[in-house]
């Protein structure tokens, strides 16, 4: 599998990440830990892609939940993420230039 | 060349599906017409003529005044809570002052039937209306 290179829209990372950051999401190595931003599909609508931060590691997938509890649709709403709709660990902001770094997995 | 070789091809979301920053004093002013209408609508009763049908006008009419001053308070509360934001209170320093007071008109309304307080109503749901866009332009 190869990286996902992904463009953000939205509030609920703030200030992780931002709307118009784009990141680089690597495939995962190893189960999701807490804390770790994980981009998953929506289980509610498969297309859509979503990027979250898990709360809690379950036996079949994760609890996410958006940094900004108030500016976010998340576990709260449509439960655990099953592990096979976690597509990858968001490790890198690239652009814009002045947001290049690693994020952090607070 | 570096956009086009490093452009995302997929956008994520991060954000909630309610849509944000829908906000609109309008309701707030209609509720508080409403009020200043019925107050008008109750003073133009025959107060000598108070049969059944009379009464059941009155208190129709009464109820509306009641539901409209709730309402009136409702919006105004969120476009307080929610819209408005630090910023704007830098910009607006009596911003609270002016919601304060509009939401105790409000009570004020459901508490009398005075045409002289649902006209104040009225001015400090505009004043509010007319803050809020200002910080549109």
């Amino acid at each position: 599998m190869r990286p996902w290179r992904v463009a953000v829209s939205g509030q609920s990372m703030e200030p992780a990440l931002r709307e118009g950051d784009w990141v680089l999401v690597l495939p995962p190595r190893r189960t999701p830990r807490a804390g770790d931003v994980v981009l998953v599909r929506d289980p509610r609508e498969r297309s859509r892609l979503l990027l979250k931060r898990v709360a809690e590691v379950k036996d079949h997938g994760v609890v996410v939940a958006g940094d900004r509890s108030d500016h976010s649709t998340d576990s709260r709403h449509f439960g655990v993420v099953p592990l096979s709709l976690v597509l990858g660990r968001a490790a890198l902001r690239y652009a814009p230039f002045r947001r290049f770094g690693l994020i952090p997995d607070a | 060349m570096f956009g086009r070789l490093l452009k995302p091809r997929v956008t994520a979301y991060a954000h909630c599906d309610i849509p944000c920053g829908i906000y609109d004093p309008t309701p707030a002013k209609i509720a508080a017409d409403t009020v200043a209408k019925m107050v008008e609508k109750i003073n133009a009763l025959d107060k000598s003529a108070m049969d059944f049908n009379n009464r059941n006008n009155f208190v129709r009419m009464v109820t509306v005044k009641e539901q409209h001053a709730e309402i009136c308070k409702k919006e105004l509360q969120v476009l307080w809570s929610d819209y408005f934001k630090p910023e704007h209170l830098e910009k607006y320093p009596k911003l609270h002052d002016m919601f304060w007071k509009a939401l105790k008109l409000a009570s004020k309304n459901k508490q009398n039937v005075d045409a002289a307080a649902a006209g104040e109503l009225q001015a400090a749901v505009k004043e509010i209306a007319d803050m809020f866009w200002a910080t549109k332009k």
